[in-house]
């Protein structure tokens, strides 16, 4: 028996768990008693994260395409192979032709690894990872308004305050262990409003709910700032010392009365109002926002709007308070921090600075590094569909299911002249690979993740993995030094984030035999710092708090005649994403096995539709098949389609569309048609 | 009577390992207590009851039932070395007890007993709890018990491998601290013990309404902590896996607030809503068990309450149970 204390790889809460493992088997988990997070708790996914690991689909050898079938292969083959081609398509087509997809699933170290090898390497600026799908929108938004795209405040903040507007996050089901804290506070008495039409459990124990329509949130939260300004409610001392373009923000929802506000949302005046009272009247007020704010096609403005309501009352750099984006991946805040993006290095520090540039380019030892920005993931797949992009390189995610439109992006991937993927089973998109390279999971590894609150946390290796695989970071320095280049030689992890803390002032204290318990907040910028659990305290990070006024846009596409449902997408407890590891989990896929769709009853029974019957959910861009699941759980006009299920995928149905300042889709409405299959 | 001075116990523990596989108390790195092994840190019998089942050592959370190669079908491996397992309460040593009888009931569980049988038990007791507070003696139903009197380990034995064990150690006469033991115990030991009784009568006259259920449901997120914490739970999956060249089929501790755990093949759930599954999990223990098996099987060990992450373990249930419904009949 050997205990291994790591970190849940499932969402961006970070708990912290032991593996027991058996003569080099995993048989069980557990929980960490002193983890700040978890405190001995875990959610169901928690408590199976190590049931997937010795699945029989692992990869275990790498495979390249040969007469159309994947076929094993030897490392050597498979690496040289990669390079080869990755290099060929540059020469003939340019440094940009070529793609680099990062994972939120993987380190930190594997993050800056990756970022290093697409510039320092293959000179291109062509990296980015599935924060682009989840908080583009935030980073974009909260860096504009404070400084710093990344959570202000930390979980132990909902002990400690007075209020908690939840508005798009089913946090119980998605940052489970967050939700409990929820759950307590309003136990012991502090308000909740929940602000999302669907009636997640959050709304069951919710002073109030507010079931707007998809895509009214601008109208929403302008509605509610109106009143506060109105009924002069904010908090003027810190407006005054703390914040610039107020008078803009005034300027901006002056006109946005509850009436209004209540035409466009669906909500009556009186909730509104009562929202805005409620909100403003409490001495410690949190906002916690998920996709539900992000993945719309004004996502960016939802945020300048979250952001504007607390700077408004003054909840921002106290216990208890704070913009709160609930980050969705184990390390998707990690993957942002580490520079997996197009336009920053590590810390977010712009490729477009000069002397960043400079600075990353000695320190890897390279003449130059590219210095426009590349190309976000999403604008990727369509410059893959247009024959713009040549070569793509994914590691660890699978955008045939994730992605929006289907259809567009299978075109985009089959068009490819080269597609590299690298991940733990023969996922979706692996399977349309050209070579695929088997890695290692997270209990195979050492590393660290960032979790939701900014803590730094150790990964640790519990098990070799299976077969060849390699842990991520292997298989990238081999890919480095088969390049020719010989600035990738490291002894392990530890020593990758020496190099990262040498070269990120928000990392700069960070070193593995300071992470051991329970890890570090950044910023740390110092080896004597003990990290930062709330950002912005006495000032902001971009000196003084910028209202930044959003105007109304609705969704870009609205329901008709003939797709006369809105369609909103998600994930449900039991499963993580694309299924691949919680569909190979016993239990979880016990749990949900199949598609489905949630349909409010009245809608069912103007369709003739019972539940579970087989229906044909279809959009503009595509048509699956799932089963009806009737629940009031939706409003009437509305339904919800999990994107876990290859054989009924939500995305085959959503659209395209992306906000035209963080290019993050509009996975949360689209419009679709139902009937019953007879 | 034996001792055990805590300067010895290292290389007490230690010398048992060439004989049994061993599973302690011991601190893991963050601080966590577990029942691990020797490399796993620190030996430490203080604190109480460790988090994690202890009877995990014989049903660990997954483990493997058979593997078919070929046609021909093996079955897992006994254990190597005999166990010797330490660190029960008290109240653990019931929850060992109750699932052992679970256990050899009709169908013999012998995946189960390959790990139990001539496993060797040693409790925990005296002044070890948390903060040094008093765990009532145990007085048998193990092989051995550590007592805690606050400085050295009193050791009672209880059977002939108890007697083995101990028999190197050197002897005490430490009655009058055993008996000063044995009478606070007697208080100490009743704790909590009529709370639950009081709740499964209230269960058993179906005075709790169905709105209580839905109410502590609404507060359950099925995280299946409660369930995987408690050491009389046994319910477990079964799954299969495919490889290249054999089938291997190992079972997992599952867990009643799963809704597929009762879910029926035509997909009907008789349990279809947290507030039924939450009612079955209390039920189960306090008004269905003592039917079939004469007891309550909750032996208020604590750890649901622990690892609940929104306080609806059994004992706070219970609590809020007795409060509410007692007081409206007597009013």
């Amino acid at each position: 028996m050997k205990r291994t204390l790591t970190v849940c790889p499932y969402c961006g809460t970070g708990c912290s768990f032991y593996l027991v493992s058996d003569g080099g088997r995993l048989v069980g988990v557990e929980p960490s008693t002193t983890h700040p997070v978890s405190r001995g708790g875990l959610c169901v996914k928690g408590w199976n994260a190590f049931a997937f690991v010795h699945h029989s689909d692992r990869l275990t050898t790498p495979l390249i395409r040969r007469n159309g079938t994947l076929t094993p292969a030897s490392w050597d083959e498979a690496i040289g192979l990669v390079v080869d081609r990755l290099r060929s398509i540059q020469q003939r087509h340019g440094y940009d032709s070529v793609m680099f997809s990062s994972s939120a699933k993987a380190t930190n170290e594997e993050n800056y690894l990756l970022m290093k090898l697409a510039r320092a390497v293959f000179a291109t600026n062509n990296i980015d990872h599935c924060a682009r799908l989840c908080h583009s929108s935030t980073v974009f938004g909260l860096a504009e308004t404070f400084g710093s795209g990344a959570m202000t405040n930390s979980i132990s903040c909902f002990d400690q305050t007075d209020l908690i507007l939840v508005i798009g996050s089913n946090t119980t089901e998605q940052h489970p262990l967050i939700g409990t804290r929820i759950l307590n506070a309003a136990q012991r008495g502090a308000k909740l409003i929940v602000a999302d039409n669907r009636r997640i459990r959050l709304a069951r124990h919710a002073d109030l709910h507010l079931r707007h329509k998809n895509g009214s949130d601008v109208a929403l939260i302008n509605g509610m700032m109106h009143v506060i300004i109105t009924e002069g409610l904010m908090d003027r001392l810190f407006i005054e010392q703390r914040t610039e373009n107020y008078a803009a923000l005034a300027a901006n929802v002056a006109d946005w009365t509850p009436e209004r506000a209540a035409a466009l949302t669906g909500l009556e005046a009186d909730e509104i109002v009562a929202a805005a009272r409620m909100f403003a009247a409490a001495g410690r007020a949190m906002i916690v926002y998920s996709m539900g704010i992000t993945q719309h096609s004004h996502g960016v403005d939802n945020v300048r709007c979250c952001a504007a309501l607390s700077l408004l009352t003054g909840n921002l750099g106290r216990p208890g308070t704070g913009v709160n984006p609930l980050r969705g991946q184990n390390n998707v805040q990690g993957g942002c921090d580490m520079g997996a993006l197009p336009d920053v290095y590590s810390g977010y520090q712009k490729v477009a600075d000069p002397l960043q540039r400079q600075k990353f380019a000695r320190a890897w030892g390279v003449s130059t590094l590219p210095e426009r920005a590349g190309l976000p993931l999403t604008h990727a797949m369509d410059a893959a569909a247009s024959g713009l992009l040549r070569g793509m390189f994914i590691m660890g995610e699978n955008p045939l299911l994730s992605d929006p439109d289907q259809a567009h992006a299978r075109h985009a991937l089959e068009n490819l002249e080269l597609l590299v993927v690298q991940d733990i089973f023969l996922s979706e998109t692996a399977a349309m690979a050209d070579v695929v390279l088997p890695a290692a999971c997270y209990a195979e590894k050492e590393g660290t993740f960032t979790n939701t609150e900014r803590r730094i946390q150790r990964v640790r290796k519990a098990l070799d993995p299976p077969g060849e695989a390699l842990a991520d970071w292997e298989i990238i320095c081999a890919l480095a030094e088969r390049a020719g280049y010989g600035g990738m030689r490291y002894s392990g992890p530890s020593q990758v984030m020496d190099e990262i803390a040498s070269l990120t002032p928000i990392y700069g204290g960070i070193a593995y035999d300071r992470l051991d318990r329970h890890g570090l907040q950044w910023p740390c910028p110092g080896k004597s710092h003990s990290g930062t659990p709330i950002l912005h305290m006495e000032s902001f990070t971009r000196g003084l708090g910028r209202f930044s006024p959003a105007s109304y846009r609705p969704p870009a596409e609205a329901v008709d005649d003939e797709y006369p449902f809105v369609l909103t997408t998600g994930r449900t407890y039991f499963h993580w994403h694309t299924g691949t590891m919680t569909r190979r989990t016993h239990l979880l896929d016990r749990e949900e096995r199949t598609a489905f769709v949630e349909i409010h009853p009245d809608d069912a029974g103007r369709l003739d539709v019972r539940d579970r019957d087989e229906l044909l959910v279809a959009s503009r861009r595509g048509e699956i098949r799932v089963a009806a699941r009737l629940t009031a759980m939706v409003v009437p006009g509305v339904v919800f389609i999990p994107f876990h299920f290859a054989e009924g995928a939500a995305n085959a149905l959503t659209n395209n569309v992306l906000d035209p300042e963080s290019a993050i889709p509009e996975f949360k409405v689209c419009a679709v048609r139902i009937r019953r299959v007879v | 009577m034996k001792v055990l001075y805590p300067e010895h116990i290292p290389a007490f523990f230690t010398a048992l390992a060439s004989r049994f596989e061993l599973r302690l108390p011991v601190m893991l790195s963050d601080g966590t207590r577990t029942i691990g092994s020797l490399e796993d840190g620190p030996i430490a019998l203080m604190g109480g009851a460790v988090p994690g089942k202890p009877t995990a050592a014989f049903f660990p959370q997954q483990g493997p039932v058979f593997t078919a190669v070929e046609g021909a079908v093996l079955p897992s491996s006994d254990q190597a070395n005999r166990l010797f397992v330490a660190g029960f309460t008290g109240r653990d040593i019931d929850c060992l007890r109750f699932i052992d009888r679970f256990f050899a009931d009709g169908w013999r569980d012998d995946i189960y007993f390959r790990q139990r049988a001539g496993a060797v038990i040693a409790g925990v007791s005296g002044y070890c709890g948390p903060g040094g507070a008093l765990l009532p003696l145990i007085g048998g139903g193990c092989d051995l018990e550590f007592v805690c009197d606050g400085k050295c380990w009193l050791v009672l034995t209880y059977s002939q491998a108890g007697e083995g064990i101990a028999a190197e150690l050197p002897d005490t006469d430490a009655e009058e601290v055993l008996h000063q033991i044995r009478i606070e115990s007697l208080t100490a030991a009743n704790e909590g013990d009529e709370l639950i009784q009081r709740a499964s009568q209230l269960l058993r006259a179906n005075r709790v309404p169905d709105s209580f259920w839905s109410e502590i449901g609404d507060r359950c997120i099925s995280c299946t902590g409660c369930n995987l914490a408690c050491p009389t739970c046994t319910c477990f999956g079964v799954q299969d896996w495919r490889y290249a060249n054999n089938i291997e089929r190992s079972r997992m501790w599952d867990s009643c607030q799963l809704d597929g755990f009762m879910r029926e093949a035509s997909g009907h759930n008789p349990l279809g809503s947290e507030a039924l599954r939450t009612r079955r999990r209390i039920h189960h223990k306090l008004a269905a068990d003592p039917e079939r098996w004469g007891e309550i099987s909750c032996f208020l060990c604590g750890r649901c309450d622990v690892v609940c992450p929104t306080g609806i373990g059994i004992l706070a249930v219970a609590m809020e149970m007795v409060d509410r419904f007692e007081q409206e009949t007597i009013r």
